[in-house]
Parts: C-alpha cells; structure tokens; sequence
C-alpha cells in the first residue's frame, strides 16, 4: 500500500513537472508580444527592451526554463507582466478559494439533484418517473453550461433581480453574500454533472437491488424506504465515489466557463484572461495549478477508493 | 485501475461490425434514438443544402435591428439586423465540419498510435502509454484550453487543439483491443503465412476493433461540438466573419433580455445537435453492445 | 463629516455679471480677442484667458460662472457630505494598475485621478489649472516654466509634498525602465529646483501642449506625484495596487477582479473637500449585469470603459437615471496599409492632383468615402457619437474644424467612390481581393459594421480577424496587417491627436516596421509633419488654431486613415448622485466634489 502511495504520487509530480516544461515551451515559440502592448501608450523601444530584459526574455530558452523551474520550485511564478506586476502566486491564491469555492457549491447542487432522481428513476424503473430522469440526464449532458449560465443571467438575475448577476464576495463578507453570488454559476456548473451522477446512481442502484442480499433484506419484510436509504444507497454509492475524479475534472472544466460568465475571478477565468492577454507567467501558474488539482484528485480518489471498496487492493 | 468510468480495454470482446439492418430496425423501435435520427437529419439538411435553404445573406445586415421572430425572419434579427436563421444554419455547417473532422483526426492519430503501442509493445508502448497517461489525467476540455493557449486562436487551431485533447481516448481503446485480439488464433494463423505486421494490423485486427471505435467516435462528436461553441464563446474560436453558435450566443449576450430568440435558438440549435447524436450513441452503445466510453 | 451649503450671496452675483462682461468685451474680427501671449500663463488671467476664449466660441453662460462651476473656485456642490457610493466599471475585468508610471488605460486615470495629484489637472473645458502647483509663469520664449507649489499638502501616509517629490517623480518619470510615459517628457532638458516650494522646468523648445500633456495628474501621467516614502517601503506591484499619493482619496482596499475601496482623506489641502465619506469601485465586465445592477440600485454611477451603446436608450428611459452627454476626446478610425499591394501609396509628399492619379490612392480614397458614416453611427453606436474626418475631435472644442465634414475629401459619397473604385480598376470591386480586418475583441461588433458597409457599397469582401490588443498591436507595429480597427480616447490636446498620430516620427505609426522595406508606417506627409511641429511650438492660441486645422485637413484629404467616428462621452448615475458641472471632465470620472442626496 504505501509502495503503491509513494509510486502514485511519485507519477503525480512527473505529470506535473512535464505539464509544466510543455507549456513553458509551447508558450514561448508562438508569437504575439505583451510587452508591445503594454507600451502602446509609450511607443518606446527602449522601454520594451528594458522590460524584456527584466522579465528574462531575452536569455535563450533553456536559461529562462532553468531559472523559471528554480524559482518555482520555491513557490515563485513570477510577476504578472500586466499593470501592477502583482506576484502570479498572490493571484492564484486569491482565486484559488473563489474555483474551489464555485466547485464544491456546485457539487453539492449536483449531488442535491442527482441522488433523488437517480433513486426515484432506479425503484420505478420504466415508468414516466423513469423516462423523466432519463431525458434530463441526455439535457444536462448535452447543454452548454455557459448557455445555462447566460439563461440564469438574464432571466433570474437580471428581469427578476432574485440573486446577484455577477461577482464573488469571499466567505469572510458573509455567509449569504458569499453563497448568493455563487448560487446561479453553481447550477450552472452542477447540472450537467448531476446528469451524469443520477444516470450513474441508477444503475448502480439497479445493480445493487438484483443482489442476493437485498432480495434476503426484502423477504424479511424490511420497509421499502429504509431498504432503499439504508442499505442499497450506501452501496449503490460505492460506484457513485468513483467518478468523484471525473467530478472534479468535470466541475473544473465547468468552471473554467462558467467564472467567465459570471466575471468570478478563479483559476478559470485567469486562466483565460492571460491567453488572450498573452500574459505568460499567470498562464504558467494557472495551468500548473489547474493541473495539480486534478492529479491531487486523481491519487486522492485512488486512495478513496480503495478504503471503500475492499476488494481492492494494491499490494502488486 | 484509474479514476475513469471506462472498463479496462482488456475486458472489451473483439466484435465485428455486422447487422447495420437490424440497428435500423432498431432506432425506429427506440424512441430516443428516433428523435435523434430525425434532428441530426435536419441539422446535417440545414449544414449540406445550407446556401440553397438559407433565407438571407447570413452577414448582410439589411433589415431592422432586433426584430422578433416573424414570417419574413422565423427566428428574428440580431443587433446588426442580420436574419438570425440564415446565421444559424451557417453555425450548422461550422458546428458538424468542426465536429467531424476533429473527430476524424483524433481518430486516425489515436488509433494509429494505439494499435502500433498494443501490436509492437516494448519501448514503443511504453512511450505511447506515458504520453496517453499524461493526457489521459486532464479532461478533454482543459486540454484543449491549454492547446489553444500555445497555439492561438482559429478555426484550424482549434479543430487542431480538440482534435489532439481526444487523441487519447481513441488511442486506449485502440490499444486495448489490439492488445486482446493479437493472441487470437486467426491472428497467430495470418502470421504463419507470411503476412506483414502492416497488413495484419489493417486486415485482422482493425476491423475486428470497430465497435467500441465507433461508439467513441459518436461520443466525441457531441463533445467536439460542444468544445468548439464553448471556446467560440470565451473568445479563444473561430473569427468573427464566421457565425458560429458559440460566437453568436456570446455576441448577442446583452441583448438578450430584451430580445430573448438571440439568447434561446443559438443555444437550442447547440443543445439539440448535441442531444440528437447522444440520442444516437446511445442506441449505438446497447446495439454493439459497447459498455461505457468516455463522457466529457 | 461635513454638512454646508452656500446661498449665493450678493458679491458673488456680482462677480459673476462682471466675469460675463469682461468675457464678451472683445472686438470679434480681432483674431486674439484681446489676448496676448503673456496672458496664456500665470493662474489668474489664465481664467480671465478661459473664459475670453469661451466667450468667443459661443459656448460661456452664467451658469458655468456659477460658484462650483466652470473656472470658478467652488465654494460647496448641492447635497451634504458623507456616504458611500458604489460605482460600476464597465466593460473591464479587473483595474491592473493604478501606479501613474504603468497607467495605459483611461479607466484606470479615472481612479487614479481621485487618488493622486498633479502639478497641473484639466478642467471640464479641457484647460489645464494648477492643482499641486499653485501659480507658475512662463518665460518669453516659452522654454522655462517656473512653478511655484502648493504649500502644506501632505501625502496619504503623512509625509509632506515640497519639490523635492517633484524632482523623485521626475527621475522616476523620465526612465522608461520605470516609466511607460517617459517619451512625454522628452522635450524637457532639465528640471531645477529653485527652493523647496518652487521648480524650473527648462524645454528643449516651446511647447504648447505642455501643461495638458506632460504636467496634468491624469491623461499627461508623466509628472503624477508620487510618494518617495510610499515607494521606498512598499513593493512595486503593492504600490501599483494602493498607491499613495496627495489626492483627495487614499486606497484602503484594492483585489484584482474584486475591486477597489476609496476613503476620503481627511487632511485633503482643501477642506471642502472630499465630500463623499468612501467609494466603492466594482469592474464588471459584461453589459448585462452591469444594466441589472444599475437598475436594481447596486451600483450608483457608471465608469471605466465606454458604456456599450446598447444600454444608453435602456437608461435614458429609466426615470430615476441621469444619462449625461458630452463630446469624448478621441477618434476612431479604419486604417488601411499603403503597403498593400492594391491600396498602395509610397509616397504621400505629392499634390493632390497627382495622388489622384494613382491607383493605391483611388482606391484608399474610395473606401474613405464610401464609409457611410450616419449609418455606421446608428447601427453600430445606436446613434451617438460625431461622424469623424481627421483627429481633432469635438470635445478640444476650439480647435474642432467642424466644416471638415464638408470640405475633407473624405466626405461621403457612393457615386464618387464607386466611380473611384470603378476608376482604379475594380468596377463594383470585381478583381478586388479579400481585405484582413484587424479588430479587438470589444471591436468585433462594430467592426462586422465596418465590415458590412463596405460590402454593401463598394462590394468588398471583408474578413475579420479578432485579436487581443497586446496581440494585434504587434501587427499593426509591424505593419503586417490589411485594414485595423483603431483609434485613441483620452485626446485633451492636439497634439495627442496630431504628434502622436499624424507625423511620420508619431508612436503608432509602424513602429517595427522593416525600414528597408517601408521607409514609413501607415503614413507620411512632409507638409504636415511641418505643420505639426510648429502647431506644438505655438503658444498663441489662435495661431495654433489654424496650424492644427491645416495639418488635420492635410491628413483627412490625404487619406492617412478612414476616419470614422468621435465618441460620445456618457456618464450615468443615479439621481441621488449630484455630479457637479465643475467635476464633468469627459473621459474621466472626478468623484471630489461629488455628493449623496
């Protein structure tokens, strides 16, 4: 078990580090200047040439690529190369808690959804209950999140004003303020995911009620509610435990759309602000940190799983 | 064993592909899969005929702005008094161009890197392997995000950049099936007489690796196509001189609270096509009895 | 906090008749209206300069004369003191910088301009006042300016101003290895300090637009004061975040994306004001939730990046909004690459008659006048906005040349330019290739406009190409590009429309070009470049007046671009905002005199 841990993490830091050396790369042979930009007001060669030198622009590749790795296995990124030159890592921490944040609301949105309507479809199997869970699942799979999040815009937040439009307000300026800006992305990044959990929990749910023991559980006369909830849920759910790999993955990728709609400074939206913007060292940062949220999640899952299921083992 | 859904490929039986009358009688009992043939069927009409069905010049801003869905313009006008119809059905032609041929060329290097990892083994399936694992960590979306990062934006970049982000999946398959169909005995009987690596791999283990292959296939379509709308939509797609559903929607974002047909028919015409070819797949999956493949 | 209103009391009335009189007391045919060069320095008849100047343009009435108003020194604005109000800056993410050495962005000097202070600051009519300094002259040959400065102003952190800081901003100020705005100060050869409370700045040569463009605290940005202490214990990006400065806000809070807190500062050299307790800046990016959180009262008073013009008649129709119109200081325009072989010019310095002899400049002039200015306006700008012919806009007021619009060749006329097209060889654009259209992501609507006129009245084929700013300007700098949507907002001085654009040495105009094998960028004119130069060198204001009509003329018949449009400058607040006239400065949001009601 703990050879398997340290070889699982050990893979984990390779994927990371060579993440992040192709995207150092690939960065930096595409063309597309942010420095000319930044200058445009000052139209001063001098002054880009300067600036080039400060941020190491004009050292060969393999010099940047051994200085940038140096510094950021100390935990510096680097500056963004924008406006204040604020530190990439002051960045990614202020929108660390904002994606997690997002991520986990939307989680429990999808887990809200999703575990009644996959119960509900899986004990009336075949009837318009059934039917019902199953279109929704093919709707939340097949709408664009960033659609939904537009629809929830403009109908909830905007005709209405039920709920703020736009923004974050971190937990520290309250519980509401913090929850009320992050209910509208959270449906709109839980939906599609809780397609995918309530078609998951349904068939594992079928799986588990054609099961020997709980047809011994039915013959001794236990209430249907209770054999559902306590005893075919917590199984059916071992399957569910899974795809929380896949769930992060998904949420993150929702997010990384769904931030932008709502104008949330995460991980997401900088992400894509510093491609369009070309602003290297808040896309490295980014990408890194993006990353190793899903390789954490991948070995965390791995371990998860197999202290739940005990048939698996990982001993080879 | 990984996080992912899939069932290790090793489990997937060698089946080839026969019966396609029967599929057909299929769909027609399935009424998902109906729904589905009948509405790809109009997307892909409204994407072949599109210049001969289309009402108007779909960039030619000739009328009012903003007006509501009418007999003269079905689905309204936009901000700029284009027909939102005619823009509509030329992001048909864009959205399944996109989605086919990312597909297929996902399909051809991931396949071609699997079956030559599962067939040669050795070193070259170690590196195939380390490079699938790597990309096989991050979803498909994301990897695309980073791909259009390095490699800009545009409409061949970014069928480039999904393309690659499903290079994986088809290459694990491929590779599974290869790996589990190579001991078979037809296989071991093709050697003996002298046949080449190359034309065992393309006349016995190929075709007998289709099923799952086309099942994926299905599956990354919807995907591609709902990739594309959603890097269109945040800027990082194709141009702007081309209407696409992700671009329209983005570009119409303020207006849709007073003129809601930009904001619900771009986003119908995404989701529909989307849902009609999961429909498909669907159905696809039960015929060819596929169990799981990749879903995001 | 601060609760006063001022009656007007009898001498202030009178003043004012007596302002108005002495303003209108010139003789109309005399091109000076009485002026002479002397009068142009110096505070107190700068005012008297001001408002002869405003006289003569027809535009002064008593109530800019009104206390709180025009040149005027406030005595109160309507309201009471204190509050909080909560702004929206539209259509940006996050304010990257607030540092006056970094600043390229008009949205980020509205807030600085509430934060730090300058040698000098532009009033609602575009003339520069003192605000650090409180009186200064100017010697004869218009190459030394003295400046005295004001005494017991005390930075945010409590250290106090003298011209010690001055000479600090300047060294800082004039590296580019510190400074993007180095270039403004260019033209200044040295600067002394006389005592502790007085400065020499020593010009290389005369230049008009030195107060507005080199010393002013917010477009100029160069000489914005900043603080020694401040940056000697803060990190640059710190300080690039919550700079510190004498103005009469101080930072308390700022967080990319989230946004930033303003607190009034209570040792402000004027103890009128600020008026407003704290401000809150929020960016919000998109035009939708900016409208809701407008009308839902989230956010009183609108900033930042130009409203989206779809939102204004949403606005106008809301009854408890005040939409407040002016002329915005910038043009926009299309720009087409002379270097392209079917638009080609090399060599502009020729009479008209012969340029209209070639196909290149048949063909630029075509497009030129083919450019439906009213109807991009309505379709693109929802109406509002001047139709553009060179780069002298509206809101410089004197120096617009308003029969432009009739005399520029320019002028629109599809006859004329299909004739010209026809003429060049391209007869209802056959032959014509596909033109790549350079535009930024916020372009990319109006630019498909662009796109469509052309189309529609020339046939030419149009495609976009969308590229981030710090992305496409590459191109442009290169000039590898065909046709670019571009222009410049912040323009209070001709010479942000001419230097910086017009002349063959101006920033933009292909600054990376391959010099083998472009002698020039987009443009290049000997006559105006003359013309330029001397309109920088003139003081006397109405001399400078036809120097600066002439070049601009120059370049609109030339075709050194396609001029498209003037913006319009919009403000939007909530009623319960009272934005004084004295504090409406287009192009930047002053939130000073600003009060709740």
């Amino acid at each position: 078990m703990y050879g398997y841990l340290l070889r699982r993490s050990l893979g984990a830091v390779i994927v990371m580090w060579a993440v992040a050396t192709l995207v150092f790369f690939m960065l930096r042979i595409v063309p597309g200047d942010p420095f000319a930009a930044m200058l445009a007001d000052a139209g001063d060669m001098e002054a880009v040439e300067a600036l080039r030198r400060k941020f190491g622009l004009d050292q060969p590749m393999y010099v940047q690529y051994v200085k940038w790795f140096a510094n950021a296995l100390q935990g510096d990124f680097g500056t963004s190369i924008y406006g204040a030159r604020v530190p990439v890592q002051q960045l990614l921490l202020e929108a660390l808690p904002r994606t997690l944040s997002l991520a986990s609301l939307s989680f429990v949105i999808a887990l809200v959804i999703a575990v009644p309507a996959g119960l509900i479809a899986a004990t009336r199997r075949n009837t318009a209950w059934d039917h019902g869970v199953t279109v929704f699942a093919f709707l939340g799979l097949s709408m664009p999140d960033f659609w939904l999040a537009i629809l929830l815009i403009v109908f909830l937040a905007v005709n209405i004003s039920w709920l703020p439009a736009i923004g974050y307000e971190p937990l520290s300026a309250g519980f509401w303020p913090w929850l009320s800006h992050l209910i509208l992305p959270a449906i709109a990044v839980g939906t599609g995911f809780s397609a995918i959990i309530a078609r998951m929990i349904r068939s594992s749910m079928l799986e588990v009620l054609k099961t020997d023991y709980m047809r011994v559980a039915q013959a001794k006369g236990l209430r249907q509610s209770a054999l559902i909830l306590r005893h075919a849920l917590p199984n059916a759910l071992i399957p569910v435990v899974t795809v929380i790999g896949i769930a992060f993955a998904l949420l993150m990728s929702g997010a990384v759309v769904v931030e932008n709609v709502f104008s949330i400074k995460g991980l997401g939206r900088l992400l894509i602000q510093g491609i369009l913007n070309r602003d290297y060292p808040v896309v490295q940062g980014a990408i890194l940190v993006v990353s190793a949220i899903f390789v954490l999640s991948n070995l965390l899952v791995d371990m998860l799983y197999s202290v739940i299921d005990p048939r698996i083992r990982y001993d080879t | 064993m990984t996080q992912h859904a899939s069932v290790p490929a090793e489990e997937f039986m060698p089946r080839r592909v026969t019966g396609w009358g029967r599929f057909g009688r299929l769909v027609m009992a399935d009424k998902k899969a109906l729904v589905g043939l009948v509405l790809l069927s109009i997307f892909v009409f409204a994407a072949v005929f599109g210049p001969l069905i289309s009402p108007h010049d779909p960039n030619d801003m000739a009328f009012d702005m903003i007006l509501g869905p009418s007999l003269a313009h079905p689905l309204g006008t936009d901000d700029l008094g284009r027909d939102l119809l005619s823009r509509l059905i030329v992001g048909t032609q864009v959205s399944l161009f996109v989605g086919i041929s990312t597909v297929a060329l996902a399909l051809v290097l991931g396949v071609t890197l699997g079956v030559l990892a599962g067939y040669f083994g050795g070193w070259v399936d170690h590196v195939v392997m380390r490079y699938i694992d790597l990309q096989w960590a991050f979803p498909n979306f994301i990897i695309a995000v980073y791909l259009v990062a390095v490699l800009g934006t545009g409409l061949v970049n970014v069928i480039v950049a999904i393309s690659l982000a499903f290079v994986d999946d088809f290459a694990r398959i491929a590779r599974g099936m290869v790996l589990s169909i190579k001991e078979e005995q037809y296989v071991a009987a093709a050697r003996t007489v002298g046949a080449s690596d190359f034309r065992i791999m393309w006349r016995h283990i190929l075709p007998n690796a289709t099923a799952p292959i086309i099942v994926q296939a299905t599956v990354s379509v919807s995907y591609a196509i709902l990739g594309e709308a959603s890097l269109s939509f945040l800027g990082l797609g194709v141009e702007a001189s081309t209407p696409t559903w992700g671009l329209i929607l983005s570009e119409s974002r303020s207006f849709i609270s007073r003129a809601w047909w930009l904001g619900i028919f771009p986003g119908l015409a995404i989701m529909l096509t989307v849902l009609s070819i999961n429909f498909l797949g669907d159905a696809l999956r039960d015929f060819l009895d596929v169990r799981e493949s990749r879903d995001y | 906090m601060k609760k006063k209103t001022t009656p007007l009391t009898d001498r202030q009335r009178a003043q004012i008749d007596a302002d108005l009189a002495a303003a209108y007391d010139f003789d109309p045919r005399d091109p000076l209206f009485g002026l002479n060069r002397e009068q142009m320095s110096g505070p107190r008849l700068k005012r008297r300069t001001v408002l002869r100047l405003m006289a003569a343009s027809g535009t002064l009435t008593a109530a800019q004369l009104l206390p709180g108003m025009g040149a005027v020194k406030p005595a109160a604005a309507a309201g009471h003191g204190g509050g909080t109000l909560t702004c929206g800056w539209s259509g940006v993410a996050e304010i990257q910088t607030l540092d006056p050495a970094q600043i390229n962005q008009v949205l980020q000097f509205q807030i600085s301009s509430n934060v730090l202070g300058g040698l000098m600051h532009i009033n609602a009519d575009l003339v520069a006042e003192g605000n650090l300094a409180e009186s200064w002259s100017v010697s004869d040959d218009g190459t030394e300016y003295t400046m005295k400065l004001r005494e017991g102003i005390t930075f945010h952190n409590g250290d106090s101003f003298d011209a010690d800081d001055v000479l600090f901003t300047y060294q800082r100020s004039k590296d580019p290895n510190q400074s993007i705005h180095a270039r403004v100060l260019n033209n200044v050869a040295a600067l002394e300090k006389v005592d502790a409370y007085t400065v020499r700045f020593k010009l290389k040569q005369a230049q008009a637009s030195f107060l507005t463009k080199a010393l002013e605290r917010s477009s100029g940005r160069a000489m914005t004061i900043v603080s020694r202490g401040a940056l000697e214990s803060m990190s640059p990006s710190q300080y690039g975040l919550m700079p510190v400065g004498t103005g009469p806000f101080r930072v308390t809070f700022h967080e990319l994306g989230q946004g930033v807190v303003l607190e009034r500062f209570d040792d402000y050299y004027d103890p009128e004001r600020p008026k407003l307790d704290k401000v809150i800046i929020k960016p919000i990016s998109a035009a939708e939730p900016l409208a809701a959180a407008m009308e839902a009262g989230d956010i009183q008073l609108i900033g930042g990046n130009p409203i989206a013009p779809e939102l204004i008649d949403r606005f106008l129709e809301n009854p408890d909004l005040v939409v407040d119109e002016k002329p915005a200081p910038g043009f926009q325009s299309l720009w087409m690459n002379p270097w392209h072989e079917h638009m080609k010019v090399t060599d502009f310095d020729k009479p008209m008659e012969e340029l209209m002899k070639e196909k290149g400049f048949k063909v630029r002039l075509a497009i030129a006048k083919a450019l439906d200015r009213d109807r991009y306006l309505k379709q693109a700008q929802f109406g509002r906005g001047t139709a553009a012919y060179g780069t002298i806009n509206p809101a410089m007021g004197y120096y617009f040349d308003e029969a432009l619009a009739e005399t520029s060749a320019q002028r629109f006329d599809l006859e004329e330019a299909r004739r010209l097209m026809a003429d060049a060889g391209y007869p209802d654009g056959e032959g014509f290739p596909t033109l790549k259209l350079i535009t930024t992501p916020s372009g990319r609507r109006e630019s498909q406009v662009v796109a469509s006129i052309l189309k529609r009245n020339l046939n030419i084929d149009v495609e976009l190409l969308t590229k981030e700013f710090s992305v496409g300007i590459e191109d442009f700098d290169t000039m590898n590009w065909d046709l670019r949507r571009a222009g410049s907002g912040g323009d209070y001085d001709p010479d942000d429309g001419l230097v910086d654009w017009m002349q063959s040495s101006s920033k933009f105009n292909g600054r990376k070009r391959d010099e083998s094998k472009y002698p020039f960028g987009y443009f290049s004119e000997k006559e105006a470049d003359a013309l330029i130069d001397e309109q920088s060198a003139t003081a006397d204001i109405e001399k400078r007046r036809e120097l600066v009509q002439k070049a601009n003329k120059i370049t609109s018949d030339k075709v050194a671009c396609a001029f498209l449009f003037h913006p319009a400058n919009i403000l939007v607040h909530h009623k319960s905002v009272n934005y004084p006239a004295v504090s409406r400065i287009p192009g930047l949001v002053d939130l000073d005199r600003v009060t709740l009601s």
